[in-house]
């Protein structure tokens, strides 16, 4: 199935959907597909197991990456249909906005057992909660790393004193 | 009886600061635990919170050394999605080039650690002498030899010159004659035999499901290789064929073998690929936008999201990047580096093995930890963090001490 097929797919089902495409190549010409669908957040294992139904082999999973909106919190979750055959390959990143007021979601290891690094990492950089996820240690930041303090938000939960090693730093006396 | 071996955050048989915890039970692996939690430089965020859009390229080389040409080029391939912008025919080809020099000589980097972590140091010494004759054709065309700042949006920043093709070419007659040797010496010694053959196997579907990327999933039979599913710079004029280990040896087992098979059978390949793209180089510029500024500007000005992806030598290496219309910075950047993903595969692989295999097998997925910010010490059974802060301040001091006396 290739990325217009798997668009409409998800169109028929009620979802948001937009294709982007960049060319590359310099004689032979080929097209990088990304698409782009937008989940609601009590909807995320329903569109995941949508995926994985309709999808030829089971969908590789990339990555989830955050982004602080301001009022919101926008999650995409990365993932590549289609590998293992010459020029098929395409992404499909799931879209899911989740208002900071209530910052949680249900893990997706259940259906995606490599996302658990990832969920770890989104849970301490931006401070999301994932239900029903079983290890719920740091990943990257240490053990001591204080609550409250997510490296990737832009607002008051954000990171506020860092070194100052760019600057020119003196030896008090 | 169990009994647990901590190996990390400093080993020697990983040379990389990260942790991992074995119970055993006698000489048998029966559960491991990694924990990752050694460094974080915080390079994402100084990429959000800091640095323009053309200092993080030069950021991003510093993600890894090895890889200094796959991390800017997802950048930058991101990047140049969301602004639209055209890249030059020849600059794409210089890319390609660039790009599989690269793999080149981090596969022998890889082959030698791996001769080292089964105790053949002669191999050792043999892999790395003969990974010289790359680097010296990296420092001719670049002038450094690790990293090389030669990704810039819309192109890049050197041309290699038909003086250079020479010396290229005369490389890529020496390694052609040297592969042959390196088989050889890898594929049918006796004792590499022994230490790698059915020794951590990853299957098929472990590899599916962990979602393992690079030569670790192509030597468990996964025909992914982004050069060939999605290709990107000039990729597409190659038709790159992903790597399994049966094209050599005709069955497909996903061990440690495998894994080697894969990993020299790429270095030929990305000889063949140079060949071709020397012989085939297009004329013309080398940058769309050579003025920074006008760069920068015309990038401030973009608004959107896009995702870079590139086969770097140990696998999928991607970039998650969100531009904000007059945001300086980038507002969102996040990296997947192929060793994030491909730790997950160290537990199916150690499972069962015993505690001799770990550094071969863990060195296996070529794994790649990245460099350390912090160090920890341990005094009177108490663990004390000294941050990247505290270890200036304490280099300072040192300097200030030895230039008084």
């Amino acid at each position: 199935m290739n990325a217009e097929e798997i668009m409409q797919k998800f169109i028929e089902a009620g979802y948001e959907a937009k294709l982007q495409e960049r060319e590359a190549g310099v004689r032979k010409k080929s097209k990088k597909k990304s698409l782009w669908i937008k989940v609601d957040k009590e909807k995320i294992r329903d569109a995941i197991e949508y995926l994985i139904e309709i999808a030829e082999e089971f969908p590789h999973f990339c990555i989830i990456s955050a982004s602080d909106e301001g009022k919101e919190i926008m999650l995409n979750y990365h993932f590549t249909l289609g590998y293992g055959k010459f020029l098929e390959e395409f992404i499909v990143n799931l879209k899911v906005l989740l208002p900071k007021e209530d910052l949680r979601i249900k893990s997706i290891t259940n259906l995606i057992p490599a996302a658990i690094f990832s969920e770890r990492e989104i849970r301490e950089m931006v401070g999301v909660e994932f239900e029903e996820l079983a290890d719920k240690r740091h990943l990257f930041l240490t053990k001591d790393f204080p609550d409250g303090v997510y490296p990737w938000r832009r607002d008051e939960m954000g990171v506020k004193e860092t070194n100052k090693l760019y600057e020119t730093w003196r030896e008090r006396k | 009886m169990k009994y647990k071996v901590p190996i990390g955050p400093i080993h020697p048989a990983l040379k990389e600061p990260i942790l991992l915890k074995f119970t055993l039970e006698g000489e048998r692996i029966i559960d491991v635990d990694v924990i990752c939690s050694q460094n974080h430089r915080g390079i994402e965020w100084i990429g959000m919170n800091r640095n323009n859009p053309v200092q993080s390229i030069y950021l991003a080389e510093r993600i890894c050394g090895i890889c200094n040409i796959c991390h800017p080029a997802c950048l930058v391939m991101a990047i140049e999605e969301i602004v639209g912008m055209e890249v030059p025919e020849r600059a794409q080809y210089i890319r390609v080039i660039q790009g599989e020099l690269e793999r080149i000589h981090s596969h022998l980097l890889w082959a030698g650690v791996a001769a080292h972590e089964l105790g053949f140091d002669s191999l050792l010494h043999y892999v790395w002498a003969v990974r010289e004759k790359v680097m010296d054709i990296l420092e001719l065309i670049n002038g450094n030899r690790v990293t090389k700042a030669i990704m810039m949006y819309g192109g890049v920043r050197r041309d290699i010159k038909k003086e250079h093709f020479p010396k290229i070419k005369e490389m890529l007659k020496y390694y052609k004659e040297a592969f042959s040797k390196l088989a050889k010496l890898f594929l049918e010694d006796k004792t590499i035999k022994m230490r790698t053959r059915e020794i951590g196997i990853l299957k098929k579907e472990d590899a599916i499901k962990l979602a393992a990327v690079g030569p670790t999933t192509r030597a468990s039979g996964i025909k992914k290789d982004v050069r060939q599913d999605m290709p990107y710079f000039a990729y597409p004029d190659f038709e790159v064929k992903a790597i399994t280990p049966d094209i050599l040896t005709g069955e497909t087992i996903g061990d440690t073998y495998d894994r080697i098979v894969v990993r020299l059978l790429e270095v030929k390949q990305s000889i063949e690929i140079i060949e071709k793209a020397i012989d085939e180089m297009p004329p013309g510029d080398i940058l769309a936008e050579p003025k920074i500024i006008k760069l920068l500007n015309q990038i401030k000005k973009s608004e959107g999201e896009a995702v870079g992806r590139y086969e770097a030598p140990r696998g999928e290496d991607i970039h998650y990047v969100k531009l904000k219309s007059g945001f300086e910075y980038l507002y969102a950047w996040k990296v997947r580096a192929p060793t994030y993903i491909n730790i997950l595969s160290w537990r199916p692989m150690l499972l069962d093995m015993q505690i001799a295999d770990i550094p071969i097998v863990a060195a296996s997925i070529d794994p790649c930890i990245s460099c350390t910010n912090r160090v920890i010490v341990v005094r009177d059974n108490k663990e004390e963090i000294l941050t990247a802060d505290d270890l200036h301040k304490l280099s300072v001091k040192k300097t200030r001490r030895l230039l008084k006396c």
